[in-house]
C-alpha cells in the first residue's frame, strides 16, 4: 500500500478517534459544551483529511473541482466549532468577531455551492502529476483561481485575528501558560493551514493542499488541554474521595454520625458510625419513618417540630433527643443539620450530623443530682444542728472573727450586727471554766490538735448549759492556722444525768464508808483515848503541883502546852473521822499524793493492827506525782482493801500476819497495791470479787469492793486482784496521773 | 517499916505524850516513877530487888502487855501490875486478872481511882516483901541447923514425943532432948507451937520415916 494512502488514513484515524472520545465524554457531562465542539472540529478534521488525500488522488479536473467544493463543508464545520471551542474553553475573543468569523465563513461555504467547479477556481485546466518520495505520484491542480475566494480567505484572516485576540485576553488574565499553550498553539497551526491554502489557491506554490496535518496540531493542541482537564479532574475526584475519607475519619472518631436526608425521594444515607449511632444495621434501607422509630417517645414531638420548622424557614436544624436502640438502651444524640433547596426554593436535601452526647448528659444528670445531694444534705445537717440543738461556728483566725447563726447569735444574747472577736466568744463562758476553754484553744492552735471538752456557757436569759465543744483548726501552707471550725452541743440533760449517777455512786459509797467506820469504830475509839488520858493525867497533875506549897509555874507550863498539843492531836483524830463520816460535795476533785492517803488510813487502822497482831510494812516511791480525785473516796479504797486483807489473816499466825503496802509510777499512772499472806482468792472467783454483792465474810454485805471499783472507775482508774505465788492475794488500783502537773 | 529503897511506879506505855502525862501525875502525888516504851525495855532494865508497882498499857505492838505479865509471872516476880486499857476489852481482862493482875483500870484514868490503886499497889508489894523478907530470915535459921538437928525438928514438927524420936533415931532420949534444945535456940523460938508454925512457914512436914 503506498504510504501516503498509509499517513492520512492514520491521521484521519487519530482524528476520529479523538472525536468518539470527547463525543463520549460529552454523553457523560451533558454540560461540558467544549467537548462536543472539540468532538465536533476533530470530525471536521477527519473528514478534510480524508478529502485531501482523495483531491491527491484524483485523476481528471471535473473530480478535482467536485472534491474541493465537498471540502468547504468540513472546512467550514472547523471553523465554527473551533470559534465555539475557544469561546467556551478559554472564555475569550471578542464575540461580535466570533459572529463575523462563523457568518463569513458561512457566506463563503454558500458562494463556494454557487460557483463551478468551487470557490477556489474558476477553472481548473489541468492536473499535473507530481512525483514524490518513494515513486509516489499525487495530482496537484493547475486552474484559474476564482476571486470570491477572498471572501473565504476573508473569514480564515479574522479567525487567526479572533484567536489572537483572545490569546492576548487570557494572557493579560495573567493565565500566561495556557495563553501561550492553547492560544498561541491554535493561532499557530491555523496560520499554517490558512497560509498553505492560501498559497496553493493562488497558484504561488505548486504543491498539493496539505492542510490535514497543521489540523491534526490543531486537535492536539486542544486535546491536549482537554486531556489535562480530565487528569485534574480525576486528580480533584481523588483529592475529593480522601477528604470525604478523612472527613469520615474524623466523624467517627469524634462519635460523630454524617447523615444526608434526600426529601423527594424520602431516602437517609448515614455513615456506618450514624448507623451504630441509631442502632441501624449496615445493610438497612433508611427513610424518614425508620429515623423516627427510634425516638424516645417523650422526644419524638419536639424533634419533629425542629425538622419542620427547619425545612419551613431554612433555619438550622438542631436538637438534643434520646433514641430507643434495639436492645431497650436509652442514647443521647444531639442533631444538627441544614436544608438544601432547589431553584424554587423548595426543600430537596437535608445534610447533618449526630453526635453522641449520653456520657455529658450523665454528667450533667450527675451534676445535678450531685447538686440536688449537697443541697439536700445541706438541708439535713440545717435540721440535725436544729434537731441536736447544735451550734455551729467558724472562727477566722487572721481578722479574728466569729462566724455565728443568727438563731445563735440571739441564744448567746450577740446583737445582730455586732463583730464578734475570740475574746466576746469566752465571755460567755462559766467563769470557773473560761481558764480551761482559754487554754485548751491555745494547745489546739499550737498542736493542731483536735479540741473535746465540756464547760459551761451563760445563755443571755441568765441560764447556765452545759455544752460539750467539737472543735478543729485549719492551717495554710505555711502551717498558720487559718480558721477553727467547730460545733457546740447542749449536753445539760446528759451532765444532769451524769451528776445524779455520781451523787448515787456518791452516797452509796458514804454508806459502806459508815458501814466500814462502824467496823472500826472500837479501836477508833482507842486512837482518841490516848490523847483524852493523855490531857487528863496532864490536868489532874497541874492541879495537884497547884494544890501544893511550893508551885513550880515552869512545870505547870509545860503541862498545860502539852494539854494543848494532846488536844489538837485529839481533834485531828476527830477530824479524820468525820471526813471520813461527812458527805460532802460530789466529784469535788482536787490534786491528791497517794502517798498521804496510805499514810492517813494507816494511822486509822492503826489499833486494828495492835488489835489484830498484823504488822504493817510501806514501800512507798518518792516523788510520786499527784493524781486528781477524791481524797476521801481514794482513802476509802484503801481501807476497805487494808480491812479486807488484815480480815484475810485472822487465820494465820500471829508472826505472819504481815501487810505490805507500796506504791509506784507506772508510766502516766500511780499504782497502789496492797499484800497480805492470809489465804489468798480461790483462782475461780477472782474475777468476781469486786462485783456486787459478792462476799465470802460471814457479815460482810459484799459491796466494799463493788464500790471500790465504782470510785477507782469514775477516778478513771482501774482495780484488780491477783493471788500471790507463795501466799495470800494482792489488791491493786492504778490511777492516771494529773496531767497539768506532768506539763509544770 | 519504911521500905528501902523507896517504891518506884514503873510505867510502861507506848505513847509517849500517855507515859510522860502519867509519870507528871504520878510525881505531883510524890511518887518515884521510872518510865518505859515497851515491854522490852521495861524488861531489860528492871532490878525484880526494886519495891513499888507497875503500870501496863494493855494494848501494844508487838510484846504486848499480857505477854510482860506472863513472863514475869514466870520469873517469880511479884510486883503488882496495874493494867490501863483503852476499851474494856473483857476477854482480855479477864485473862489478866486471873493471872494475878492487881487492878484493871479504863483509859483515860482519874486520878481518883489511880491513885489509890498505886497506893494500894505499893502497899501490898511492901507486905509481900516484908513477908517474904521475914520467910528468908527463919529459912536462914533453918539452914544452920545440922542434919540430925533437922530430922529432930521434923520429928517434933510431926508430934512426935522425945521417947519416940529417940527409939526411931536409935539414940538416947537425952541425946533427943539435947538436939530439940539446940534447935529452939538456932530458930529463936521459946515454945514448941512458935517452932512448928515457923516449920510450917517454911514448908518443912514431918518425916514420914
Amino acid at each position: 500500500m503506498s504510504w501516503i494512502t498509509v499517513v492520512w488514513s492514520m491521521n484521519g484515524a487519530a482524528c476520529l478517534t479523538l472525536a468518539a472520545f470527547y463525543f463520549v465524554l460529552w454523553c457523560n457531562q451533558r454540560k461540558s459544551w467544549m467537548h462536543l465542539a472539540f468532538s465536533g472540529s476533530a470530525v471536521a478534521g477527519a473528514a478534510l483529511t480524508g478529502f485531501e488525500l482523495a483531491l491527491l488522488r484524483a485523476q481528471t479536473t471535473e473530480q478535482y473541482g467536485a472534491i474541493l467544493r465537498w471540502a468547504q463543508l468540513p472546512v467550514w464545520g472547523l471553523v465554527v466549532s473551533l470559534v465555539v471551542f475557544v469561546r467556551l474553553y478559554l472564555r475569550a475573543g471578542r464575540p461580535w468577531l466570533a459572529w463575523t468569523v462563523c457568518c463569513v465563513r458561512t457566506l463563503a461555504l454558500i458562494l463556494n455551492f454557487l460557483f463551478i467547479p468551487n470557490l477556489s477556481y474558476r477553472e481548473i485546466t489541468s492536473l499535473r502529476q507530481v512525483s514524490w518520495w518513494g515513486g509516489e505520484t499525487v495530482s496537484v491542480p493547475v486552474g484559474v483561481t476564482n476571486p470570491w475566494i477572498l471572501v473565504a480567505q476573508l473569514s480564515s484572516l479574522l479567525l487567526i485575528v479572533f484567536l489572537i485576540d483572545a490569546t492576548i485576553t487570557v494572557w493579560r488574565q495573567g493565565d500566561r501558560k495556557r495563553a501561550l499553550r492553547v492560544g498561541g498553539g491554535l493561532s499557530l497551526f491555523s496560520l499554517i493551514a490558512v497560509g498553505q491554502a492560501l498559497l496553493v489557491v493562488w497558484g504561488i506554490i505548486q504543491v498539493p493542499f496539505l492542510v490535514c496535518f497543521a489540523l491534526l496540531g490543531l486537535l492536539a493542541v486542544m486535546g491536549y488541554e482537554l486531556c489535562s482537564d480530565v487528569f485534574r479532574a480525576a486528580q480533584l475526584a481523588r483529592e475529593l474521595e480522601a477528604s470525604d475519607k478523612r472527613l469520615n475519619l474524623a466523624a467517627d472518631s469524634a462519635d460523630v454520625g454524617l447523615w444526608e436526608w434526600d426529601i423527594v425521594r424520602n431516602e437517609i444515607w448515614i455513615t456506618d458510625r450514624g448507623r451504630s449511632l441509631f442502632g441501624f444495621a449496615a445493610s438497612e434501607k433508611l427513610d424518614f419513618d425508620r429515623f423516627r422509630s427510634r425516638l424516645h417517645p417523650e422526644d419524638r414531638e419536639s424533634v419533629l417540630n425542629e425538622v419542620e420548622n427547619s425545612l419551613r424557614t431554612g433555619a438550622e436544624y438542631r436538637s438534643e433527643y434520646r433514641v430507643v436502640l434495639p436492645n431497650g438502651q436509652l442514647r443521647w444524640i444531639a442533631g444538627r443539620g441544614h436544608v438544601e433547596c432547589n431553584g424554587d426554593g423548595q426543600p430537596v436535601r437535608m445534610r447533618g450530623a449526630s453526635l453522641d452526647i449520653t456520657k455529658r448528659k450523665q454528667a450533667e444528670e450527675q451534676l445535678r443530682m450531685s447538686e440536688t445531694t449537697l443541697h439536700e444534705s445541706k438541708e439535713h445537717i440545717d435540721l440535725a444542728t436544729k434537731a441536736a440543738g447544735l451550734v455551729v461556728w467558724t472562727w477566722d483566725i487572721p481578722r479574728d472573727e466569729v462566724w455565728l447563726s443568727s438563731k445563735d447569735r440571739a441564744l448567746f444574747g450577740f446583737s445582730q450586727g455586732e463583730k464578734l472577736t475570740a475574746e466576746r466568744i469566752q465571755s460567755v463562758v462559766h467563769p470557773e471554766d473560761r481558764q480551761l476553754v482559754h487554754q485548751l484553744s491555745e494547745d489546739a492552735l499550737r498542736t493542731g490538735r483536735e479540741i473535746e471538752n465540756q464547760y459551761r456557757v451563760l445563755l443571755h436569759d441568765g441560764r447556765i448549759r452545759w455544752v460539750t465543744r467539737l472543735g478543729r483548726v485549719e492551717f495554710d501552707a505555711d502551717g498558720k492556722p487559718l480558721r477553727e471550725r467547730g460545733v457546740l452541743m447542749d449536753i445539760s440533760e446528759r451532765k444532769q444525768a451524769e451528776l445524779e449517777a455520781a451523787r448515787q455512786r456518791h452516797d452509796l459509797a458514804h454508806l459502806a464508808r459508815v458501814t466500814t467506820l462502824g467496823e472500826l469504830s472500837s479501836s477508833l475509839a482507842h486512837e482518841l483515848t490516848h490523847p483524852i488520858t493523855a490531857i487528863l493525867s496532864n490536868a489532874q497533875a497541874a492541879q495537884r503541883f497547884l494544890d501544893g506549897d511550893d508551885v513550880d509555874l515552869k512545870e505547870v507550863s509545860e503541862i498545860v502546852n502539852d494539854i494543848v498539843i494532846e488536844d489538837e492531836r485529839a481533834g485531828e483524830v476527830i477530824y479524820r473521822l468525820r471526813s471520813l463520816l461527812k458527805k460532802g460535795e460530789p466529784q469535788k476533785y482536787c490534786d491528791v499524793d497517794l502517798n498521804e492517803v496510805v499514810q492517813h488510813v494507816l494511822k486509822l487502822v492503826r489499833n486494828d493492827f495492835i488489835n489484830q497482831n498484823v504488822t504493817a510494812e510501806t514501800d512507798l516511791a518518792q516523788n510520786l506525782p499527784s493524781v486528781i480525785g477524791d481524797r476521801v473516796q481514794l482513802q476509802q479504797v484503801l481501807l476497805n482493801l487494808v480491812l479486807n486483807s488484815c480480815e484475810a489473816m485472822t487465820d494465820c499466825a500471829s508472826a505472819e500476819r504481815q501487810l505490805l503496802i507500796a506504791s509506784k509510777l507506772e508510766k502516766t499512772a500511780v499504782q497502789v497495791s496492797v499484800t497480805d499472806r492470809g489465804g489468798g482468792i480461790p483462782e475461780k472467783k477472782i474475777e468476781q470479787v469486786f462485783e456486787r454483792f459478792f462476799t465470802t465474810k460471814k457479815e460482810g454485805i459484799g459491796l466494799g469492793l463493788s464500790i471500790c471499783r465504782s470510785i477507782i472507775d469514775a477516778h478513771a482508774g482501774k482495780i484488780w486482784a491477783t493471788n500471790n505465788a507463795d501466799c495470800g492475794a494482792t489488791f491493786y488500783f492504778i490511777l492516771p496521773i494529773n496531767r497539768q502537773e506532768e506539763r509544770q | 517499916m519504911p521500905p528501902s529503897p523507896n517504891p518506884t511506879v514503873f510505867v510502861v506505855d507506848d505513847d509517849a505524850p500517855v507515859q510522860k502525862a502519867v509519870s507528871r501525875l504520878l510525881r505531883s502525888a510524890g511518887f518515884a516513877v521510872a518510865v518505859f516504851a515497851s515491854p522490852r525495855e521495861f524488861l531489860a532494865q528492871y532490878d525484880p530487888r526494886m519495891p513499888g508497882c507497875l503500870v501496863l498499857d494493855l494494848a501494844m505492838p508487838g510484846f504486848n502487855g499480857l505477854q510482860l505479865q506472863t513472863t514475869l509471872g514466870e520469873k517469880g516476880c511479884t510486883l503488882p501490875i496495874i493494867f490501863l486499857t483503852g476499851h474494856g476489852d473483857v476477854s482480855k481482862s479477864v485473862q489478866a486478872m486471873k493471872r494475878g493482875a492487881f487492878d484493871f483500870l479504863i483509859k483515860p484514868v482519874n486520878a481518883k481511882s489511880l491513885l489509890p490503886a498505886i497506893h494500894a499497889a505499893i502497899e501490898k508489894d511492901a507486905v509481900t516483901r516484908r513477908e517474904h523478907a521475914k520467910l528468908s530470915e527463919i529459912c536462914a535459921r533453918l539452914d544452920t541447923l545440922t542434919t540430925r538437928e533437922r530430922k529432930v525438928l521434923e520429928h517434933v514438927v510431926a508430934g512426935k514425943l522425945n521417947r519416940q524420936i529417940a527409939s526411931e533415931l536409935g539414940v538416947t532420949e537425952a541425946t533427943i532432948k539435947v538436939h530439940r534444945a539446940h534447935v529452939m535456940a538456932k530458930m529463936k523460938v521459946e515454945a514448941i507451937a512458935d517452932l512448928v508454925r515457923l516449920a510450917e512457914l517454911c514448908g518443912i512436914r514431918e518425916s514420914s520415916e
